[in-house]
């Protein structure tokens, strides 16, 4: 009774967005040897041009950690096969980005003889990793999607084949592909992953609510002082409507998105490079650059200009707070995985009063004047020790769905970032971006950002829990606590738990 | 004698039975409101859904059939069933045997064993969860109903329950009976069975409800969607469909409810008449 009574409050409260969410999580693992790159804030791309990259540094797949000493990749393996191969694909997709991935798949499946995938849903990424961590080697899938903040524990697990492995095995031409998302899931120069589902956070908002309080939706704020004037406008204009709607939760406003400021304002929120030159052994968030962002998100929040929605279960609470009847908020930052998700909900006239041209999507807001941001989302593995045949089919399988046209089809029905650059040149998503520039601004962002590690965000073995204890004060701060001493018990808290982890591994 | 007491319990009369049935009603409201949201939703068209959430404004049960159908509903009910059915059997047989032995049989260290029985029912089900995941991974029963079900074949509470009606049966009966030549599982069968039968129907009843509301289990075992079990379905379903079409859900919630309705309905007094039946018999 209860457990049943309980699912049907949550869905009935929200069944928004839990999907979107999922969609997003964080950083990254490290890799080190950053490359030389252009340090100067890199251009923001008009719409419609595709940026270079923003380095010439050599890209993926090197040296430190050698990869003989890992599991070879068997791309070859798939030539002699007269059965299909069966492979199984544990995902953490759902709604619209679920529907897009199972036709990718349906898609893959007709277009070859050789290979069969089978999707099964687990049910979020912490699901996945539960679930992964959990069982045996020959219980677990051959592909798993797992989110960026797991690089550092898939690699200490010894149990996948390194997609560099497969790219140096196959002669991969890694060129085309965003170099900040592969170095995202590189540890020790090793790439342990491919990413597939690629997202930042994005600032949607109400843009009929923008004009009534006299803002232009063509101009959303992107630095904090830009903010806080646009929230005060809000505030001061019609309606019963506050500025932003803020969340502590653990992978959104609580974890990732302050480490998205860190890494725009170019500060270390881990000590050796973000944890990329050696493992981070302490975390660096209770610094200056720490209390003094905490400090201006509770103004806000104490002024009376945002509101905090609280952890923000599946991510969907931050979101409907722009659709509350009483005091809605105009503005709120969710992952841009969600856009899709977003449009189709409002398109299917789900929120009375907003209708899907109304939405804004602008660059997240944060500290200086540009607005980049580290990648977020998940990337595949191919687990080891499953069977040549498999390992390659695995191989195969990712290589189909990160090809330039599949990042075109997956981008456009989701709002995730295409991480093939070739993928700009192809419809859908050719069309989508020249048509509907929301879904170009996490792309720009994205590609706003240089490659130095500072600027790719922190790789923490123990990286979900320091982030639920960092979500801890984070809620404490957004409810009047004091930032300095909330942020310093917090992060001791983080510590230990990175001494543990570094000790056991 | 104590009809008397419950006589004046049950006829208050003037501002007490208006005070009474006004708290009744208040708590019936309580207990029923999320059940009335949920039929609502459900009934409701997916666009109507969030507007007026509590009005019955615009009916539909479309949506029954696109839940049944996009949500797999019918696969995971048989899943449901299956597992449901093979543990409350099992349960009732494991605990009417070994409530025997601890009732009516006589052995040596019968009533430590008994205790140790009982300490499992102090250890929280949290506690052994991760190691029984390993267990049933590396029997290779993932994914199945020896994985579903195994665990949960034997249970102590069911024991100590059925242990303790057997033993207000009169120690004469077993006496006459093993005079007669009835061994122990004749008398078992002919004799204190049918006597404890309405706690038996209780403990098998509450055992296929909890078996059938069980979600952190078969969420655990699961790793593929067709052996999903009516409650971790329903998490797929919300996932999948029900982010933008919250009905579709609710409509899910409901089908998973309707069998437990009917089984409640039908041993409703049993259950009440069996669990009570130690404390106010006579």
């Amino acid at each position: 009774m209860s457990a049943r009574r309980r699912v049907a409050v949550a869905l009935g409260a929200c069944a928004l967005l839990a999907a979107c969410r999922s969609g997003d999580s964080l950083l990254q693992a490290g890799n080190d040897a950053p490359p030389a790159s252009s340090t100067a804030p890199p251009p923001t791309a008009a719409p419609g041009e595709t940026l270079a990259p923003t380095t010439t540094a050599p890209r993926a797949t090197t040296t430190t950690t050698p990869l003989a000493s890992l599991p070879p990749c068997p791309v070859d393996a798939l030539d002699d096969v007269t059965q299909p191969v069966q492979i199984t694909f544990w995902h953490a997709m759902s709604a619209t980005n679920e529907t897009a991935l199972a036709q990718l798949t349906d898609e893959y499946n007709a277009s070859q003889s050789k290979v069969r995938v089978r999707l099964e849903n687990q049910g979020g990424y912490k699901q996945t990793l539960d679930k992964y961590v959990q069982s045996s080697q020959a219980n677990r899938p051959h592909v798993v999607m797992l989110p960026e903040y797991t690089v550092q524990q898939m690699a200490d697990s010894d149990s996948v084949i390194p997609i560099g492995a497969c790219l140096e095995a196959s002669g991969y031409d890694t060129s085309p592909l965003l170099e900040r998302a592969l170095r995202t899931y590189q540890t020790e120069g090793v790439q342990w992953s491919m990413p597939f589902n690629v997202s930042v956070p994005v600032l949607f908002f109400n843009a009929s609510a923008f004009e009534e309080a006299g803002l232009d939706p063509a101009d959303p704020p992107v630095s904090l002082e830009e903010l806080r004037a646009a929230a005060q406008a809000i505030v001061d204009g019609p309606g019963n409507r506050v500025g932003i709607a803020f969340d502590s939760g653990v992978d959104s406003g609580g974890g990732w998105f302050i480490e998205q400021w860190f890494a725009r304002a170019g500060v270390p929120y881990a000590d050796n490079d973000n944890g990329r030159s050696a493992p981070a052994t302490r975390v660096l968030y209770d610094g200056e650059l720490g209390v003094e962002l905490l400090s201006e998100v509770q103004s806000l929040i104490l002024d009376g200009l945002a509101v905090t929605v609280g952890d923000n279960p599946g991510g969907q609470d931050a979101l409907l707070k722009l659709a509350d009847p009483q005091q809605p908020a105009v503005m709120t930052i969710a992952t841009s995985a969600a856009i899709g998700t977003v449009k189709s909900v409002l398109d299917g006239g789900l929120i009375p009063g907003i209708t899907s041209e109304q939405l804004g999507i602008g660059p997240m807001p944060g500290p200086g004047d540009v607005a980049s941001a580290i990648v977020g989302g998940a990337s595949l593995y191919i687990v080891a020790d499953k069977g040549d045949a498999q390992a390659a089919a695995a191989w195969d399988f990712i290589q189909f769905l990160i090809s330039a046209q599949s990042q075109s089809t997956w981008a456009a029905a989701t709002g995730y970032i295409p991480i093939s650059e070739d993928a700009l040149e192809l419809d859908p998503i050719r069309t989508t971006y020249a048509t509907d520039p929301r879904f170009k601004v996490a792309y720009d962002q994205l590609l706003a950002g240089p490659s130095e590690a500072t600027r790719l965000g922190p790789v923490i073995g123990p990286m979900l829990e320091v982030r639920t204890v960092t979500a801890g004060a984070v809620a404490a701060i957004f409810n009047g606590a004091d930032v300095a001493t909330a942020l310093r018990d917090a992060a001791a808290q983080a510590n230990a738990l990175i001494a543990a982890y570094n000790a056991r591994n | 004698m104590s009809d008397d007491r419950v006589t004046t319990f049950d006829t208050p009369t003037g501002w007490r039975a208006v005070g009474r049935y006004g708290l009744l009603v208040v708590v019936s409201v309580i207990v029923l409101f999320p059940v009335y949201t949920t039929v609502i939703a459900a009934l409701k068209p997916g666009n109507k859904v969030l507007v007026n959430p509590l009005v019955p404004d615009a009916f539909t049960l479309d949506v029954f059939r696109d839940a049944w159908n996009e949500g797999s509903l019918g696969r995971y009910m048989l899943n449901s069933i299956v597992v449901a059915v093979i543990v409350t059997v099992a349960q009732v047989v494991t605990s009417v045997m070994s409530a025997y032995a601890f009732a009516i049989l006589e052995f040596p260290g019968r009533d430590v064993l008994f205790l140790a029985f009982l300490a499992t029912l102090l250890v929280p089900v949290e506690a052994t969860l991760v190691v029984n995941r390993q267990t049933i991974d590396s029997l290779g029963w993932l994914n199945s109903y020896q994985g579903l079900t195994v665990p949960f074949l034997a249970t102590a509470f069911g024991t100590f329950l059925i242990r303790q009606v057997f033993l207000t049966l009169p120690r004469d009966l077993r006496d006459a009976a093993a005079i007669d030549g009835v061994g122990h599982l004749g008398f078992l069968r002919h004799v204190a069975v049918p006597l404890v039968r309405p706690t038996i129907g209780a403990m098998a009843s509450l055992a296929f409800l909890s078996t059938w509301n069980q979600y952190l289990w078969p969420n655990l075992i699961t790793t593929e969607n067709d052996m999903n079990t009516l409650q971790s379905g329903l998490r797929v379903l919300s996932q999948s469909s029900g982010v933008d079409r919250p009905n579709l859900v609710m409509a899910g919630v409901i089908i998973a409810f309707l069998p437990i309705v009917v089984v409640l309905l039908v041993f409703q007094r049993q259950l009440v008449r069996g669990l009570t039946s130690g404390g106010v018999k006579g």
